[in-house]
This record gives C-alpha cells, structure tokens and sequence, in this order.
C-alpha cells in the first residue's frame, strides 16, 4: 500500500510537469527541452533555500520563479535571437546544468532534516488524525505520514490546475492559446506573437521547476542528475492523458495530463516491481514515447488498407 | 488617412532570385475611400497590402496611418490601426478556438490583455446579435471551433472580426478567392455592407474584374511593382469589366514590345 501511496504521490507532483509539457510542446507546438534544466532547478534553489532556514513556501515559490526565468531565457533566445527552438532549449538546459552546481555548491543536498513541505503535511495530519501514527483506509494500513503528503499534494495540483485553466479562459490566456493555433491571425490582432512565446515558455517551465521544489522535498533530496529524461517522461504522460480523455477541450487536456501523470508512474512501479532494470526505465519510456507518435499513423495506414482490400474483393 | 510615399521593397536581393516586388509606390488614400487593386501575378498587389500591415517591413520610404510613421513599427503594433481578411480562408481564425473566443481576441485588437475574462457575457451577447446578421446560423454554436466551419463562414467571421473595432484602414487581401462562387458572393456583399455602413478606409485586391468594376470609388491596377493606373470618380463609376480587360491587354503587349526591343537590342550589341 505504501508503494502505492507513494508512486501516485510522485504521479501527482510530477503532473505539474505535464502540465508544462501541454503548454510547450501541445499549445505551441515548441520542443522544449529547458525543462531538463528547470525541474532541478527548481529542486536545487527550494533545496538551498530551505537549508538556508527559509519557509517551505518561500523556498518552493522560488522555484516556481527560478523556471519561469529559466523558460523566459529559452524564449528569448528563441523568439529575439532567432535561434531554433531545440537548440535554444539546449543551450539553457546545458548552462542550467553549472548554475545547478552552482546553486547547490555540490552535487547532491539532502533535506533529511530540513522542515519541508512533508514534514509540515505530516505534522498537520497528525494534528487532524489526533495522534494515531497509522490509518485504516478499505481495510489498508497506511501511515499518517503517506496520508497526509498524498492529500496534501492532491489539494495542491487541484488548486493549480484550476488556476491554469482559469488563466487559459483570461483574455491573455485566450492569445496564448492562439499564438500557438494561428500566429499570423494573432500579430494581426495586436499581439506580439514572441512574448507570447516567451511568456509561455515561462510559465510551463515555472511549472516545471514546481514539480522540481516539491518533489525535491518529498523524496528528501535534490540531485543535479534528477532533470535527466523528465521531457520524455512528461510527453509519456500527456500522451497517456491524452488516450485516456481526449483533447478535444482544454479542460480534458488539464484533467488528462494528471491522470496520464499518475497512470504511467504507477505503470512503471509495477514494472520496477516485476523485476524491470530501472537502468532500463529510460530506454523503455522513450520507446513508448517513439511508439505512441507513430501508432496513429501505423494504425490509420493500415486500416487504409484494409477498406481498399475489401474494396476490391 | 493612409499615406505611403516611395516605399520599395526588393526580396532577395542580389541574388539570382531577386525580385523588386515595390518600386517606389506612392498612395495616398482618404478617410472612408474604398480603393480596389488590381494587377497581373506579381504585380506587387499583396506585396502592398502587406507592406501597409507591417509583415515586412519596407527598404525605403514611408507609411503614414492617421499621420503617425509607422514605418519601423512591427505588424503586431500597426493592428491597432489595421484590420485584415488574408486570401487563406484558414490565415484569419484560430481553428481550435471556438467561433466566440475567436471574437473575443479580435474585440481586443490592438489593445493591452489581462486577466479579465475573454468571454465576458456582455461581448458574448453582442456576438450572438452581430453572428446572428450573418443568417448563417452560427450564434448558436459560439462555442463550436472554428476548424469545424467551411471557408466561406470562416472568411465571413474573420471579416467580423477584422472589423468589430472600427480599424482606420480594412486591408482585403483577394479574401473571396479560394471560395466557391455562392460564398464568394456572400462574402463580397457581406464586405461591401460593413464598409459602406461604417465607412471604412478600404484596400481590396481582387482577381475579379467584375467585382472591380462593381466595388469601390477608386480603382488602382499596378504592374511590375508601380501603380500603373489611379482611376476615381466618375471615371471609376463609368468603368466596366471589359475595360479592364482591355487595359490588362495593354500591358501585355507593352511587355512584349519591351521583350522584342530588349532581343533587338541584344542582337545587334552584343
């Protein structure tokens, strides 16, 4: 039970990375892969800051803003120096990966006994519960501690998630959608296309470094490797989503990137569980990917196919 | 008032592929004038239109909106003065939005965005009573994308939209052209009562010469970059299809007359 409280823990807090993967690559179309750099940036800035005697809150929120700089810079690059989208992603990821180092003044710091954002959870639910260090859920055994980050985080990705969908329906959230539907429509509007770029970009990366500070607090450390992959991870998990409910409105596209997020997390737990190589986790998470772009194109051919053979017989 | 004076633009310069698309082109055009342009392929006929908008911006010369030089400033900037309906009937709209978010974006044209709503109900019950004069049917599925609509309703909303803040200038780009000779009617008689009604200081290209002899109080035909024609007034309103016609035969001729001379010339000096 506890591996799967905490596998759809880790789920929820990394559906903040989804989200700034639909923002990226679904609403702009924009490949961007800053967000390697930016979920630990996120990690390592709430991880010095809280070792510095900061709140969690502070040192989560500037995370948040850690990425939306990070994101910024990308978009910049991108749209006021005319470098292509992959390689301005690139270019921020790579020195993101000397001001982690920097940041953290090593490779790795834990926040065993730092007050974070789970300790407090844990504390509070304690409070609620009474005191009991254990609670029966269906019959299940789970601990106080599991139980109180897992409602802690839920509440939190829900708050999140309406105040993105919120943004969307704002006026400025509306140009943002569209930019990345119809560009030229948009700059005849009145709209400068590129900081709508920028401006998004940061935001999917401030959302990302989210992702970064929370789960840096939950799995009690921050490590510069930890960003490695995460783009493929995300795509994996918008795509789950997007099988599950469609992309038909944006709320789907919300609600759909949290349970694709929590599905292939608790996917690849059963994996790890059954013996799989995590060495191999990577490999395989980046086939599904390959597999899930080209299986809607596979399937339509074939069952192209498949009519005009029976038309012919 | 639009005013361009001697604006050139040259794309690909020095290169084989060089082309001079403006050469010098001066046009002054009065508040509430409907101009129709008219020209062969490559005339320079868009190549104008989007010079004014500010897709690229001009080698040399000027452009004056409202007598502010907006020369230097970027498309997105000159909006606030410009509406426009592209010839691509997919250019104009947001094909995943819906048809009232599409609105929503064009009744703040050229104007700051924030966090207020986009659709807020009293826009959305104005769209429902400026849709609805379209008798297309379309108020009752505001919330529809626009992807899903044909392209002659898809132009028909880009002109709504280009036009819901009265612009000082309605560039129209051969907007009628990629659609089927019922919309295309449509869609002209829609354009032609919007401008007339608001008054709008109008651009319109258009391959058809029977809308350029029927629209507009001022007829301008370019040829190779320059305006080779400036026809107003009772000279416009005398003008019929096959005039044109014959003018554009004009041209041809003088161009091979020019090809001719250029080979005589070739041949005898080189």
């Amino acid at each position: 039970m506890s591996l799967l409280i905490g596998s759809m823990t880790i789920g929820f807090i990394l559906s903040l990375l989804a989200f700034g993967v639909v923002l990226s690559f679904r609403i702009f179309a924009f490949p961007d892969i800053t967000a390697e750099g930016s979920i630990t940036l996120g990690a390592s800035v709430a991880a010095a800051l809280l070792v510095g005697g900061f709140s969690p809150l502070a040192a989560t929120m500037a995370g948040f803003v850690s990425g939306m700089i990070a994101g910024a810079a990308t978009g910049i690059l991108h749209t006021r120096f005319n470098i292509n989208g992959l390689l301005a992603g690139i270019l921020v990821m790579t020195s993101l990966y000397s001001i982690n180092l920097h940041i953290m003044g090593k490779s790795n710091i834990p926040l065993l006994t730092q007050t974070t954002f789970a300790n407090t959870a844990e504390k509070a639910g304690a409070f609620v519960l009474g005191g009991r260090d254990s609670l029966n859920v269906w019959g299940w055994e789970v601990s106080t501690r599991d139980a109180s980050i897992f409602v802690f985080v839920i509440v939190m990705i829900t708050l999140v998630s309406i105040l993105l969908y919120l943004f969307f329906l704002t006026d400025i959230g509306t140009a943002m959608r569209a930019t990345g539907d119809n560009s030229q429509m948009i700059r005849a509007l009145g709209v400068s296309d590129g900081n709508m770029i920028t401006f998004g970009l940061a935001i999917s990366n401030g959302l990302i470094a989210l992702a970064g500070a929370i789960l840096a607090q939950y799995q009690g450390f921050a490590d510069v490797q930890m960003g490695i992959g995460m783009v493929v991870w995300g795509l994996a998990s918008v795509i789950i989503g997007e099988a599950l409910v469609g992309t038909r409105q944006l709320g789907f596209a919300i609600t759909g990137a949290i349970m694709g997020s929590v599905l292939f997390r608790l996917l690849v737990a059963i994996a790890l569980r059954w013996g799989l190589n995590p060495n191999d986790l990577k490999l395989i998470t980046a086939a599904f990917v390959f597999l899930a772009l080209i299986l809607p194109n596979l399937l339509a051919k074939f069952s192209a196919t498949r009519v005009r053979s029976t038309a012919r017989a | 008032m639009l005013e361009t004076k001697r604006i050139s633009k040259t794309f690909n310069a020095g290169t084989p592929n060089e082309v001079r698309s403006l050469q010098g082109v001066d046009l002054t055009i009065e508040d509430g004038s409907f101009v129709i342009v008219i020209g062969t392929n490559g005339s320079g006929k868009s190549t104008l239109l989007n010079a004014i908008a500010g897709t690229f911006l001009v080698d040399s010369g000027s452009i004056h909106i409202e007598g502010q030089d907006v020369t230097r400033w970027p498309e997105h900037r000159r909006a606030r003065f410009i509406g426009r309906v592209f010839q691509n009937p997919f250019s104009g709209t947001a094909p995943n939005l819906s048809i009232a978010e599409n609105l929503a974006l064009s009744a703040r044209r050229g104007r700051p965005r924030g966090f207020g709503w986009a659709l807020e109900s009293n826009l959305m019950a104005k769209m429902r009573d400026t849709v609805r004069t379209l008798k297309m049917g379309l108020e009752d599925r505001l919330d529809n994308a626009i992807g899903s609509l044909s392209g002659g309703q898809r132009q028909a909303l880009t002109l709504l939209m280009a036009t819901w803040l009265k612009p000082k200038v309605l560039l129209l780009d051969e907007h009628t052209a990629a659609l089927d000779p019922k919309s295309a009617d449509q869609v002209i008689k829609l354009s032609d009562d919007i401008i007339s009604r608001e008054k709008l200081t109008t651009l319109m290209v258009t391959h058809s010469m029977q809308q350029a002899a029927n629209l507009g109080d001022r007829l301008i035909m370019m040829h190779r970059g320059s305006i080779v024609h400036d026809l107003r007034g009772a000279e416009k309103r005398r003008l019929r299809a096959e005039d044109l016609l014959a003018r554009f035969e004009d041209l041809r001729r003088a161009d091979q007359l020019d090809e001719t001379a250029a080979e005589l010339l070739q041949r005898a000096y080189v």
